[in-house]
């Protein structure tokens, strides 16, 4: 009687489960898309906050904002942006405790740690006018996937990119001297 | 008795005399820095020209971030501008600095971390300083790279740090005959408009 149940039970819930596992991806990506703060590390170049800054960049109305955690927030106007540029890097992560620990490690044994200590992350670079048109460049750090949805939602907000453009047309020039020819 | 004064009076001078020296020196010090400063050029850099290399953005920014940074610290220049500020448009002593990449290696630092001998971060460039109606005051070839420790990005630094220690070496033409002679050109110029402005770029 009860093994019946079970059989009977058992289909229902692997589709409740499956069910339940599927639904939780797009809900996830959608607010992925949907969100305009990221965590990121300003590595240099954002006017008014000092290098290697830990903070979230958001986009506020008509302005790119840098935030430090209980700190006033820097604001750029977004039409101010004149490119905007991703970027991947790869580096060993730990600082320098770690560095000093791998180099402490015998037979060589820190070489083999720093093989596994590496992380991937997303580099977004932008250049940006300020008021008397003197040319600003920033690059922020962040978690690696999240650099893209940021980028296009910036573009869509107003911010120029060139060197996509540039890219493009420097695709198409061989093209076009080919047909020529 | 009487020596022992004389001794400790000639002692007490001495003293004066070694304690005082070193406020005489910063005086002068300060005195040639003024004199200096009176005529000193001023500075704009120029957007990073990658030249025929493919260099990621992130680098160009750096390298002309770091470059600001560093060419302000030698303290060489009476100001230091950003690429299209228009407040260098006023200025009569300026210089424009311009950075072409001429060789970038790529490294990685997982590569140095593993290796030590592999994966180095390799940039040299050309560095000009030219006068308002282009021509060239200073020349160098600089290179910046990371062999070891750091990340990608300080070979930037490291470069940025060379450029600015050698125009800090280097010495600079006189800033008012040479200014003289632009505003001098400048003018001649008038007629010709095709000249009409000395170019910055």
């Amino acid at each position: 009687m009860r093994r019946g149940f079970m059989k009977k039970l058992s289909p229902i819930l692997l589709l409740w489960c499956g069910t339940a596992m599927f639904a939780q991806t797009p809900s996830g990506a959608a607010s992925a898309a949907t969100t305009n703060e990221v965590n990121v590390t300003q590595i240099m170049g954002f006017e008014g906050t000092a290098k290697n800054t830990k903070g979230k960049l958001s986009i506020q109305d008509t302005a790119l904002q840098f935030q430090k955690s209980g700190d006033t927030a820097v604001q750029v106007s977004l039409a101010s942006i004149q490119d905007v540029v991703l970027g991947e890097e790869n580096r060993q992560v730990g600082g320098l405790p770690m560095t000093l620990s791998k180099a402490a490690t015998p037979y060589g044994g820190g070489r083999v740690v720093s093989l596994f200590s590496h992380k991937k992350y997303d580099t977004l670079t932008l250049q940006y006018l300020d008021s008397n048109g003197a040319l600003h460049g920033a690059i922020f750090e962040l978690v690696k996937g999240e650099a893209e949805g940021f980028r296009s939602q910036l573009i869509a907000k107003g911010a120029r990119v060139v060197q996509a453009e540039n890219k493009a047309a420097k695709q198409n020039a061989p093209e076009i001297s080919s047909e020529s020819k | 008795m009487k020596a022992n004064s004389k001794y400790s009076a000639l002692a007490a001078i001495i003293v004066m005399v070694i304690l005082a020296l070193p406020y005489r020196l910063a005086a002068d010090a300060k005195s040639a820095a003024n004199k200096s400063s009176t005529a000193q050029w001023s500075v704009e850099v120029d957007k990073i020209n990658p030249g025929d290399v493919d260099l990621e953005s992130a680098f160009q920014v750096a390298i002309y971030e770091n470059l600001l940074d560093e060419v302000g610290k030698t303290k060489r220049f009476k100001q230091v501008f950003r690429s299209g500020d228009r407040n260098a448009k006023d200025v009569p002593d300026l210089l424009l600095l311009k950075t072409t990449v001429q060789k970038y290696t790529a490294g990685s630092e997982t590569k140095r971390a593993v290796t030590t001998v592999s994966g180095a971060t390799k940039l040299n460039v050309l560095s000009q300083l030219c006068a308002r109606d282009g021509k060239v005051v200073l020349e160098l070839t600089v290179e910046g790279d990371v062999h070891f420790f750091g990340s990608n990005l300080r070979a930037t630094h490291n470069l940025a740090r060379n450029v600015a220690k050698k125009i800090k070496e280097s010495t600079l033409p006189d800033p008012s005959p040479a200014a003289s002679e632009s505003t001098a050109a400048a003018s001649g110029a008038a007629s010709n408009p095709a000249a009409k402005r000395p170019s910055l770029r």
